[in-house]
This record gives structure tokens, C-alpha cells and sequence, in this order.
């Protein structure tokens, strides 16, 4: 006889939200039919929106799914929503407020602007909503796009903020033989209509730390959702904080939107930076990974943030790194990106 | 066919040629600046003169409230009230539904200012809605409010910052940090050997004279002439000029790369300061193909320099140990009010009274009105060509458009933010009804509002 248990999710905000969910359904699957704002993205337990800490109570994974988080971690009290069932009433705390997961994902039609190889491997997308398409995002989420004729999905930062729609602008890695990779390199055109779904994912810039020292750390296409991020400081007025980017590719062939980075560099007086290539590196360069070129003293404020977004052992490397250096481990925020042809 | 039809968005489309002096990359460096049509905000702004805001006594309040005064500022209405002196700066935008304050003012006491529509009244000190005439038990009371402005009176002029409704009062930059740079502290830095040491605002004994009037344009049009070494022309056929024999260049040419001088320190004001009468630019006197000569006896020696918000300082001008300033506020996308205000170290009872004299009899008339009266034509002049925002992409600047080129850049990088397009205020939609009926009542768009009585 299934059973329904009360669980509960609280918000980073302070707000909580209590439904029932069925015995053997995911919490997700009950967080959405109750509507409570959860954020989510793949439903089967990869991408890992759906984070949370299990509080108070039981709840393990359905048997059978897979899950991206690691034993470890799962012992600690990690959970992916998706995944998870609950075994008794039971809790869980979310990193972000009640508000954030309320910006529903939409779809919605766009006209590219522009695409251009700003690196070998690097193409510059930009788009535009299609009248009577709207969409809003946070700096940092990501976006789906169908690449034409396969119908398949492939996800990006958009490195522009909302302030500049409709215009969007995307930072996009190519692959040999990845599917968007191909499209963008032979048969995309402007004017071309494309379908992009979003905005979607966990990591955003955070309001409520806005006034602290940030530090920003990008590998190769990593930097798109970091640039949304310090142009959207840049346009919230008043004060700015102090801000270092360490953004870095392997050779310096490959670099990319140094002209972008300069740019912010004028705008704002209060933001550093650090090119990094793991070798070949010429003047001006650092050699060595960006999670390298940080010293013990970036970190002069122990409330300052940190946002990471890059290949998952440029993150593991920073946030050991920061956390060494005395950031609290929760003031860390990091993306990886996946790679998928 | 079930499919709807994917339509693109209707776009003006504009290209900027690389051929260009303010070329893509230039530009792109001061775009910051062209995004603010509205101003910038959170920095200090001259709002009246002292002598303008009179404290309203029971002696006097039958006929005027010349206590209270309504204004705007890059969007933002502000009520000003003095109240024993001290002068209160609130937003002049009722909580409950918009009304502005100061246009028919009300107040019961010496701690508040109430709504004359609907009685909501708010503490001068922190803006919190303190009580509501006919509704004293009303839940709302006490938990909402107007933003506040900080306010600095200094030599007869009342500054306010005017900030959004959540910038910090802790993080408030002093006046000094949005006023020109003193002497004699930059002596060394900027040395004026043509002239003595060029008077503050701020310093003891600083007496200051001037008017503002509304500018019919936008902020930046006005801002970027008084310091436009080519503008000069505008002066050639001035009374003054010719009357004092002077030798006013028909224009001034960089000849070196370090012509101009950008001020970046971290602490104090950030601007720029223009190296005129030295060997960094070079005088125009002729144009033979015109045949044109400026054949006047009398050096002229001044300089300009500019501080972020758009503060223009003329050091030894329009005479020796006076200096002008002017303020070009933005009201509107389209309104500024334009300051020129003179400056002179007064330190005895009969030196204020000469300088009253001589500001009234001689600068007033053929300074602050004969000559500058040319540069608010000039500026209205050019006003159509910006209006649309296309004249920012289409102009063609040359070599000594780099004294606007430098401060588009400066100003981009140091503004302590770009005012919002106003919101329900006055002047943000240009066409509503009450706004023709004014004009069709022969009255001009202004920055002061205009009492009503009944």
C-alpha cells in the first residue's frame, strides 16, 4: 500500500513549502505538481539544478536511477530532487531563495544575428527573440537550443544580461563532429530562425552578496556566463564591488573576448584580471591554469563570493584552492560545463 | 498549417564606419555614457540658491510657501522644506498614489510634510509615513515611506544627492567628491602661472552669485560645450569680447598627446583638466582662405576642466581671482537646468558687497547672459540632431573633439550610475493632455514646480 509523506523544502529566503508526495514518486515530480518553486532542469539526475540538502528525515535514491553526486557527498546529506524518494516525512534545505525557481522556462523562437569564429574553437552566436517572444533570465542560467534538422538539445550561457534583450549573445565551444559545432560552421545563416528553451540552472549571480569582493574564475567558454554576470554588477548602480577574473585557455591561440574583457576593464574601475594559458604564454600572460594565477591574498574578506564555471577539475582545483585560502565553502558557486557531441 | 509565422522584430538599423575618429571601438568605451539620456545618479546636484528657498514664518505664510520648493533631478521629483534653518530633501511623490507634495503644500508641524490630496504625511527626517490625516489607525502607518536625499548648503547654494530609492546613506561620497579641484592643493599638479590661485565653493569666505535657467535639450549636448575647445567660435562676435579687447582664439588645436589630463584618484573628484595656454595646444588666430583674423589686443588666459556628474569649471574667468562654474542637471531626457554660478573669495562685509555689485552690474549682464546666451543657442541648435539618438552614432567627430571624446570615456567609467528612464513623473511621457494644456497656456516646461492655490 503506498504511502504519502509530508516534506517539506526550505528556502535560502527563510520561506518553506510543505506537500505530500507518494511513496516511490520523486520529491521533484511532487515539488512540481504542488508547485513550489524548485529548480530542475534534466529530470534524471544528471545536471544537478536540483541539488538539496536533506535536513531532517529519510529520503534515498530511487532504485535504479542514476545520480551524478558522489558517494561522499551523498553521505554528507546531498540529494538530487529528481532522484530522490522519500522513505518518511521528512526536509530539505535549497541554496537559493523561493523566488528564483518562479522564472519559468519558456520557449521561444530567435533570429540569428551574427555568427562568427572568434577563436579556433570558439564561435560567437548572436541572436534575437522573435516578435511576441520574451523570455528573462539570471545572469549565469543557461539555455537550451534544437539544433536545426537533428531536433537535438544543446545548452549555453548566454554572455549578454537581460538588459539587452531581445539581442542575446552566446559563447559557444565547438567540438569535432558535435552537432552544433556543425551547424554553426556550415549551415547556420543569419535570419535563420532557431528554438531555444530557458532559462534553467542554479547558478546565478546572487543578489544578496552583491555589496562583497567577488571572484570570478572561467575556463575557455566559461567566461559567457561569467561576462552576464559582471555586466549585470556593472549595471546595478551604486557602489562596486571589488572583483577579480581569472579566465584562461590552454594556448593563447585559443583565447577569446579579450577585447570584451578590456572593455569591462575601462567601465569598471574595481574589476582586475588575469589571462591564463597552460603554456606558450606570452607577455602579459599568466601561465598556468586560472585557478593558478589566484594568490592567498584575493581573499581578504571572508565574505567574499566566488563563481566557477569550467571543466569540473578546473573547479574541484578552485574551490580547494578558495577554500585553502579562507572562502567559506557555501559562498562558492560553481558550473561545470559538459561537453556533449 | 498550423504553425504561426515567426515575424522579426521591427529595428533601426545603424552602422558606425571604422574610418570614423569616434570609431566601433571608441564608442563602445563611452557607451555607458550614451545610455544615460536620463543622467547619472547617486552624485550631488546644486538644487536652489539659499536665498531661493526662504523659511515660511507665520509672518509670511498667507501669501507664499516660499519654505517649500518642488524640483527634479535625472528623473527624480524631490520636495525641498527648511524648517529653523535646515533644509529637508524628500521625494515629491506621495506614496499612495503619485501626488507631488510641493504643489500645493501642506504641513502641520516642524517634523512633517503631508499630502494635500488624500493627508499622508511623512517625517522630514527619514521619510517614513508618520500618520494619515483621516485615517491615524491605518496598518500601513509606519511601515512605508519616501526616500530621503542628504543635503549640503554651502556659500548660498543647496546641494542634494540624489540617489535611488536603495543606495546606502552610509556609502555618500562627501560633497568635495562631486565638486572641481582646488587650489592651492594642486598647485604642483596643475600649475597656473598666467593667473592666482582659482577660488571653491568650498573654501572660507567663498561667496557665490549665479543663476540657472531651464535648457531646452539634453544634459550631455550642453555639458560636452563648455569645454569644447572648438565651441569658441560661438563667442566671436561678443560684446564683451570686443569691448575688453580681448583675444579670444577662434579655436584651440591638441598638439600634443598629453593636451588633457585625466583625474582618477581614488579619492576626491574624478574628471579631467585641459592644458590651455601652454605648448600642448596651439591657439587658431587666422584662417586665411576666409580670411579671417582675430586681431584683438588683450590676453585671456583660462582654463577648463570637467568633474563627473558634469561639472564644468573655468579658472580665471571672466576675471582674476574669479571662477565660473556651471552644472548642466539633467531634469529629463530632453530638460536640463542649466547653473552658471561665479565664485570670489569675500573675506570682508565690503568685499561681498563689491562683488555683489560687480556680479549684478557687470558679469550678470554681460557675462552669465551676453556671452553665454550664445552657448544655449548652440546647444538648442544641436538638440535635434541627438533627440532621436541617432545623432550619437552619425556625428563626425574631428581631432579637437577629444576634450568630449575623453570625458564620454572618464565619465563612462566613473558614474556612480545611470538614472533610469523617470518613472510616473513629470516629463516622461511628452504628450499627455495636462502637459499641452500648459503649453497652450504659454507655460514653458521647467524644473520648478508650479504651486497651485485654492
Amino acid at each position: 500500500m503506498p504511502q504519502a509523506h509530508q516534506v517539506t523544502i526550505n528556502f535560502a529566503d527563510g520561506v518553506s513549502r510543505t506537500f505530500a508526495a507518494e511513496s516511490g514518486e520523486s520529491v521533484l515530480e511532487a515539488a512540481i505538481k504542488a508547485e513550489v518553486p524548485v529548480l530542475y532542469q534534466c529530470k534524471a539526475g544528471a545536471c544537478a539544478s536540483c541539488t538539496c540538502k536533506l535536513a531532517e528525515g529519510d529520503a534515498v535514491s530511487i532504485p535504479g536511477a542514476s545520480s551524478t553526486l558522489l558517494a561522499s557527498e551523498y553521505a554528507e546529506g546531498n540529494r538530487l530532487l529528481c532522484v530522490t524518494k522519500a522513505e518518511s516525512d521528512c526536509s530539505f534545505n535549497v541554496a537559493y531563495g523561493s523566488e528564483v525557481g518562479s522564472s519559468v522556462a519558456q520557449e521561444v523562437k530567435v533570429f540569428i544575428d551574427s555568427v562568427e569564429r572568434i577563436a579556433p574553437n570558439v564561435m560567437r552566436l548572436t541572436v534575437e527573440l522573435a516578435e511576441g517572444n520574451w523570455l528573462e533570465f539570471r545572469p549565469g542560467q543557461f539555455m537550451q537550443i534544437t539544433v536545426p534538422g537533428l531536433g537535438v538539445l544543446r545548452s549555453y550561457s548566454p554572455s549578454s544580461t537581460s538588459v539587452t534583450l531581445p539581442k542575446m549573445e552566446f559563447l559557444v565551444r565547438l567540438l569535432p563532429n558535435g552537432a552544433m559545432s556543425t551547424f554553426l560552421e556550415n549551415d547556420a545563416e543569419v535570419d535563420q530562425v532557431l528554438t531555444m528553451k530557458g532559462p534553467y540552472g542554479a547558478f546565478f549571480l546572487r543578489e544578496e552578496h552583491r555589496r562583497v569582493p567577488h571572484i570570478f574564475v572561467a575556463g575557455g567558454t566559461g567566461l559567457a556566463p561569467i561576462l552576464s554576470m559582471i555586466d549585470t554588477l556593472r549595471q546595478t548602480s551604486g557602489k562596486k564591488p571589488p572583483m577579480l577574473l581569472s579566465f584562461g585557455c590552454a594556448v593563447p591561440e585559443a583565447l577569446f573576448a579579450l577585447d570584451d574583457i578590456e572593455l569591462r576593464q575601462h567601465w569598471l574601475p574595481t574589476l582586475k584580471t588575469r589571462v591564463c594559458v597552460d603554456r606558450n604564454a606570452t607577455e602579459g600572460l599568466h601561465e598556468g591554469s586560472p585557478v593558478s594565477a589566484l594568490k592567498e591574498g584575493d581573499v581578504t574578506d571572508p565574505d567574499t563570493v566566488a563563481y566557477l564555471c569550467g571543466p569540473q577539475p578546473m573547479i574541484d582545483a578552485a574551490t580547494r584552492r578558495l577554500i585553502e585560502f579562507g572562502m567559506k565553502p557555501e559562498l562558492i558557486f560553481a558550473e561545470q560545463f559538459v561537453a556533449s557531441n | 498549417m498550423s504553425d504561426q509565422t515567426v515575424v522579426r522584430r521591427r529595428v533601426a538599423q545603424h552602422s558606425i564606419s571604422d574610418a570614423r575618429y569616434n570609431d566601433a571601438k571608441s564608442q563602445s568605451q563611452y557607451q555607458p555614457y550614451k545610455d544615460a539620456a536620463w543622467g547619472f545618479i547617486n552624485h550631488w546636484y546644486p538644487a536652489v540658491f539659499s536665498k531661493e528657498l526662504v523659511e515660511t514664518t507665520t509672518e509670511n505664510e498667507e501669501e507664499l510657501q516660499t519654505g517649500i520648493k518642488g524640483i527634479m533631478i535625472a528623473g527624480v521629483p524631490i520636495v525641498l522644506r527648511r524648517v529653523d534653518g535646515k533644509v529637508y530633501a524628500l521625494k515629491d511623490q506621495c506614496v499612495h498614489r503619485g501626488i507631488r507634495l510641493s504643489e500645493k503644500p501642506m504641513c502641520f508641524n516642524k517634523e512633517t510634510i503631508t499630502c494635500w490630496y488624500h493627508g499622508f504625511t511623512f517625517n522630514l527626517d527619514d521619510g517614513k509615513l508618520s500618520t494619515i490625516v483621516a485615517n491615524p489607525d491605518d496598518k500601513l502607518i509606519g511601515t512605508t515611506g519616501v526616500t530621503t536625499y542628504p543635503v549640503q548648503e554651502v556659500a548660498g547654494m543647496i546641494f542634494v544627492f540624489v540617489r535611488e530609492d536603495d543606495f546606502p546613506l552610509e556609502d555618500v561620497p562627501p560633497l568635495s567628491d562631486d565638486l572641481p579641484f582646488r587650489f592651492p592643493e594642486n598647485n604642483e599638479r596643475f600649475p597656473h602661472p598666467l593667473w592666482p590661485d582659482t577660488p571653491s565653493i568650498l573654501d572660507e569666505h567663498a561667496v557665490a552669485h549665479g543663476i540657472h535657467r531651464t535648457g531646452f535639450g539634453n544634459w550631455r549636448i550642453a555639458c560636452e560645450n563648455g569645454f569644447d575647445n572648438a565651441h569658441i567660435l560661438v563667442h566671436k562676435d561678443n560684446s564683451i569680447v570686443h569691448v575688453k579687447d580681448w583675444v579670444l582664439p577662434l579655436g584651440i588645436l591638441p598638439v600634443a598627446d598629453d593636451c588633457i589630463q585625466v583625474v582618477e584618484d581614488e579619492k576626491g573628484p574624478k574628471g579631467m583638466v585641459q592644458w590651455l595656454f601652454t605648448d600642448k595646444w596651439q591657439p587658431v588666430l587666422e584662417n586665411k582662405e576666409l580670411g579671417l583674423k582675430v586681431d584683438n589686443l588683450n590676453g585671456r588666459f583660462y582654463r577648463t576642466s570637467v568633474v563627473v556628474p558634469g561639472v564644468l569649471m573655468v579658472e580665471n574667468w571672466p576675471e582674476e581671482h574669479v571662477v565660473q562654474y556651471e552644472w548642466y542637471v539633467p531634469i529629463t531626457d530632453d530638460l536640463h537646468e542649466y547653473w552658471e554660478v561665479l565664485v570670489r573669495i569675500c573675506p570682508t562685509e565690503e568685499d561681498r558687497k563689491k562683488f555683489k555689485y560687480r556680479f549684478d552690474r557687470v558679469y550678470k549682464e554681460l557675462c552669465l547672459h551676453g556671452f553665454n546666451d550664445c552657448d544655449l543657442y548652440a546647444r538648442e541648435g544641436m538638440q535635434h540632431f541627438y533627440a532621436d539618438g541617432t545623432g550619437w552614432d552619425d556625428e563626425q567627430l574631428v581631432s579637437t573633439d577629444i576634450s568630449p571624446v575623453t570625458w564620454r570615456k572618464l565619465a563612462s567609467r566613473h558614474n556612480r550610475g545611470i538614472a533610469k528612464p523617470g518613472k510616473g513623473v513629470y516629463g516622461a511621457v511628452k504628450t499627455h493632455s495636462t502637459r499641452l494644456k500648459e503649453l497652450a497656456d504659454g507655460k514653458r516646461p521647467e524644473y520648478f514646480v508650479e504651486q497651485v492655490w485654492f
